[in-house]
């Protein structure tokens, strides 16, 4: 099941490569075993990849995962309830049947879910409808990323402080705080007077407060274009490309790492070679607080 | 002028994903993220005609779009992401971190020709 999501124009290779035409031990008939339910607000070229299409009213996605959860329960649900999703009860009780009598399920959840109005609630109703559903059979969830290699980020975030994003250092230890450390209620509040960013162009891609605010501080680019970002950059340091003129390591979406072998050579360095030698500068110089960082302070 | 309101849904598109790779300043992608999609009968209603421009506001911004008409149901709009779409972005999270990226309330106003 895809929910607010268009994998055929966002991830072309998802159908093929990964949910609906491979061939397995348990499902040798590829597609023909297996049953597509694609939820949105409009039919996108993903429709056409569906058994079933439910055509979702804009703003009701949480409405629909509760009623689904409902059902699932065997509690009434009201009519009206349902009548303002855009969906009839007999398209939410098939969903739901064939659901439960699925072998494995799998729900991938795109931006049409988790970024319109209700959000991380949206997600939340989501993932609790999946884990639900486990008192049939086995159901997982995943989400469906927006850009390349986020996973990557959330998941070396999580290895190094046990939080994906969100994260502020200023205390000398992690701490998580979604809505107050995240990058753009940093940018948008005006809390920070410095930026770096590695590998992203939110000039192009943030709300225009935020682009405000990187335009006014010094920013720093590492980049091997240039970009929106770039260009409101004090400084824009070009680097090599990841994966065609720089090694590293790519994440899935599915958190399997793939590491990446440069077939080029490039006269640029390394987003890691500039980084280390940022911090090498930086260690240099002398601490701004005359005795030592934060931490010595806390031990005091 | 008469301006309606509209629900504003930006989206991503293969073609978009694709050019972001070739450059952000190429005509092609500049085209790509300036052009909304609308349903047929409200472009009609509206009197705009495919290749017109129609102004964008929201609270917080605004940005000139060419309309075409396309499969969208009637009241929605849909545009790639890209700069233009950054101009109608709020910058409240709502305490999540992600900024609302899609479903914005928007008016839309025909550009006199």
């Amino acid at each position: 099941m895809y929910w607010g999501g268009n994998p055929a124009e966002c991830h072309p290779r998802h159908f093929t490569k990964y949910t609906l035409m491979q061939k397995s031990k348990f499902l040798p008939r590829g597609r023909k075993d297996r049953t597509m339910i694609l939820v949105d607000i409009r039919e996108t070229k993903s429709g056409g990849a569906a058994d079933i299409f439910l055509q979702i009213r804009p703003g009701k996605d949480f409405e629909v995962l509760t009623i689904l959860r409902a059902i699932l329960k065997g509690q009434h649900v009201n009519e009206s309830a349902i009548a303002e999703t855009g969906l009839t009860l007999e398209q939410l009780t098939d969903f739901i049947d064939r659901a439960k009598k699925a072998k494995f399920g799998c729900m991938f959840f795109g931006m049409g879910l988790s970024m319109t109005r209700g959000k991380h609630m949206n997600s939340a109703a989501l993932l609790t409808l999946a884990a639900e559903l486990n008192a049939f059979t086995k159901f997982v969830a995943m989400p469906m990323r927006g850009h390349g290699n986020v996973t990557g980020a959330d998941v070396i975030m999580r290895w190094q402080t046990g939080f994906p994003f969100g994260i502020t250092f200023n205390r000398g230890y992690p701490r998580y705080n979604p809505g107050e450390f995240s990058t753009v209620d940093v940018l948008v509040r005006g809390d920070t007077d410095a930026a770096l960013i590695l590998g992203a162009d939110p000039g192009a891609t943030m709300p225009q407060p935020a682009i405000d605010h990187l335009a006014r501080i010094p920013t720093i680019v590492l980049d091997p274009k240039v970009t929106h970002t770039s260009r409101l950059a004090r400084v824009h340091i070009t680097t090599s490309v990841a994966g065609i003129s720089a090694p590293g390591t790519a994440y899935r979406m599915d958190e399997i790492p793939l590491p990446l072998k440069p077939a080029l050579k490039s006269p640029y360095p390394t987003d890691q070679e500039v980084v280390r030698r940022i911090n090498e500068a930086v260690a240099r110089k002398s601490h701004w607080i005359p005795d030592g960082g934060p931490m010595t302070i806390l031990q005091r | 002028m008469v301006s309606r309101r509209f629900i504003l849904n930006p989206s991503r598109t293969a073609k978009q994903g694709a050019l972001i790779n070739s450059g952000k300043d190429t005509p092609e992608y500049k085209a790509v993220v300036t052009t909304l999609t609308m349903d047929a009968a409200d472009m009609k209603e509206m009197g705009i005609e495919s290749g017109d421009s129609v102004i964008v506001r929201t609270e917080f911004g605004e940005a000139i779009f060419q309309c075409e008409p396309g499969k969208c149901p009637t009241g929605l709009l849909f545009v790639p992401y890209g700069p233009p779409t950054c101009k109608l972005m709020g910058g409240d999270t709502d305490g999540t971190g992600m900024p609302t990226s899609k479903g914005w309330d928007v008016d839309v106003e025909p550009v006199p020709k």
